[in-house]
């Protein structure tokens, strides 16, 4: 039968194959780009570089992203749900987004197609803060009814 | 806050201890020191009935209003 715990160890299970899939592009990145370079009609050769700092640069945040997830999913497990500390994780969450999003903005100047990354990017930090939000609020009314006697 | 719960005076009146009080009213003695030492942040209306009952008090017995220097 589904049921939350459940739904809790897929959401993990599937931060952790993209913890892997990242992980992977790290490690493979030069060898991804030149591949790439040969197969696409718009990328330059000369962009190998600049695509390299950019997969790079987001990889890093993406993979402290991904942890940050992780963690907040493990409290989540632990039935710690309305804490501050996952109030944190959140918003570092989101303001990991913004990062990614700035720098595939940046990244638009060599190849614009990055600017779909960047719109998504910052439109899933938005959602993921107004999570936040909601989740402070809850936090309000619990301690509220915690304190009530 | 500048509602106070003079709580621990009427208790003293009456000569009952905290164990004894929490048992008689329903709720835990963790959640009565919460009353009593000031951290509530609200009552029910139900425990405030069910403490002047095993008191024989008033809601004024044990419900201050002092107004904050602030204020």
């Amino acid at each position: 039968m589904w049921d939350s715990r459940k739904s809790i160890l897929l959401s993990k299970v599937c931060t952790a194959i993209f913890l892997l899939a990242v992980l992977f592009i790290f490690i493979t990145a030069p060898w991804l780009m030149d591949w790439w370079i040969h197969h696409s009609l718009s990328v330059l050769p000369q962009h190998k570089a600049h695509f390299l700092v950019t997969i790079y640069s987001g990889g890093v945040l993406a993979l402290v992203l991904l942890i940050r997830l992780y963690q907040l999913l493990d409290n989540i497990g632990k039935e710690k749900v309305f804490i501050a500390k996952n109030i944190s994780l959140m918003r570092q969450i989101s303001w990991f987004c913004y990062c990614g999003s700035i720098i595939s903005l940046i990244s638009c100047f060599y190849y614009q197609p990055w600017f779909f990354v960047s719109v998504a990017a910052a439109f899933v930090g938005l959602i993921v803060r107004v999570i936040k939000n909601i989740m402070q609020q809850a936090i309000v009314i619990k301690e509220e009814n915690e304190f009530t006697i | 806050m500048a509602i106070i719960v003079n709580l621990d005076v009427m208790m003293a009146v009456r000569k009952i201890s905290s164990g004894d009080l929490a048992q008689k009213i329903g709720i835990s003695q963790a959640n009565l020191s919460i009353l009593k030492t000031g951290k509530a942040k609200a009552i029910r209306f139900s425990t405030l009935n069910a403490i002047c009952n095993a008191l024989q008090c008033q809601p004024g017995d044990i419900l201050e209003y002092r107004p904050d220097d602030e204020e």
